[in-house]
């Protein structure tokens, strides 16, 4: 299977790899995986008092349509709202990536973690509806 | 295409649906039933016969490959058991997820000196998952069943991924 010019570009040279402080305030994380194909993906924000995401790293292991995807993710997301960040939509990735069908479910991991990630920050910071606090 | 749901590899043996198969006795049996599908010994008398052969000698195949290996037989025993049940637990906790990542890391920066420990450790990850596996079964709990078999996907990834390495 061919990758898009722009997978491969993430996945040779991924953005802001790496780890922030799990547990500081201003800081979410998620961590969300894939079991069946052994894929396993954190991504992490750090939120400005304004609600700002002045900062975003992530670590994933898996092929390379799922580094890809949360390469893109973090860049996206650094400068981005809390609000907006929680509009992204894996269908934005797999248009921006021209991933396959058969790699769709890297795009939705991604967009898992961005979710998770950031109910981690309104978790610690009183934000969270209480619906979503069970979830 | 056909969407045949593929035959339950417990039943095509006829051996009892359980994780703890000999196998020893498996193996004879397997070589029992090819013996019995093999044309040397199964002359048949028309070609619908031939086909019915044909299909049983595939079934029997397939169901050797999936009973032979444990984690394997272990998916197919919980899919027999309560369809859909590998896919309704999907969601691992974060916290395990968190060590998973970890120990990938652990496999792709590990020195040729550290392998055979880390080696060790997997395998041991594995063993436990696999113990634990069998008491969910055993207990009818087939929900964390299906997450153990989930979790043992990275410890084999990651044993594999090191064994790629040397």
């Amino acid at each position: 299977m061919a990758y898009s010019d722009k997978v491969l570009d993430h996945y040779q040279n991924p953005r802001n790899v790496g780890s922030l402080d799990k547990d500081a305030d201003n800081v979410g994380t998620g961590v969300v995986g894939a079991p069946e194909c052994g894929d396993v993906m954190k991504l992490q924000i750090k939120v400005s008092d304004e609600g700002q995401i002045i900062d975003a790293k992530f670590k994933t292991y898996g092929c390379g349509s799922a580094i890809a995807s949360s390469s893109l993710a973090t860049e996206w997301l650094k400068g981005t709202s809390i609000d907006a960040a929680a509009e992204i939509k894996n269908t934005q990735i797999v248009k921006e990536l021209s991933l396959p069908p058969v790699k769709i479910h890297c795009s939705v991991l991604a967009e898992d973690a961005i979710k998770a990630a950031i109910n981690d920050w309104r978790r610690k910071n009183g934000k969270l509806a209480k619906e979503e606090a069970n979830s | 295409m056909f969407n045949v749901p593929a035959p339950d590899a417990f039943a095509v043996f006829g051996v009892s649906r359980t994780l703890d198969l000999d196998e020893q006795e498996l193996e004879m049996h397997y070589l029992k039933l090819s013996r019995e599908c093999h044309p040397d010994h199964n002359r048949a008398q028309t070609t619908d016969d031939c086909a019915a052969v044909l299909q049983r000698s595939a079934e029997i195949n397939d169901a050797w490959n999936i009973l032979r290996d444990p984690w394997r037989r272990a998916r197919a025993l919980l899919e027999a058991e309560s369809a859909g049940v590998l896919e309704r637990n999907k969601k691992l906790d974060p916290m395990f997820l968190m060590a998973a990542l970890e120990l990938a890391e652990e496999v792709a920066f590990a020195e040729s000196d550290r392998q055979a420990a880390l080696t060790d450790k997997l395998q041991a990850a594995i063993d436990s998952d696999f113990t634990a596996l069998q008491k969910d079964v055993n207990n009818g709990d087939f929900d964390a069943a299906a997450k153990r078999v989930h979790q043992s996907h990275y410890h084999l990834k990651a044993l594999h991924d090191l064994e790629a390495k040397s």
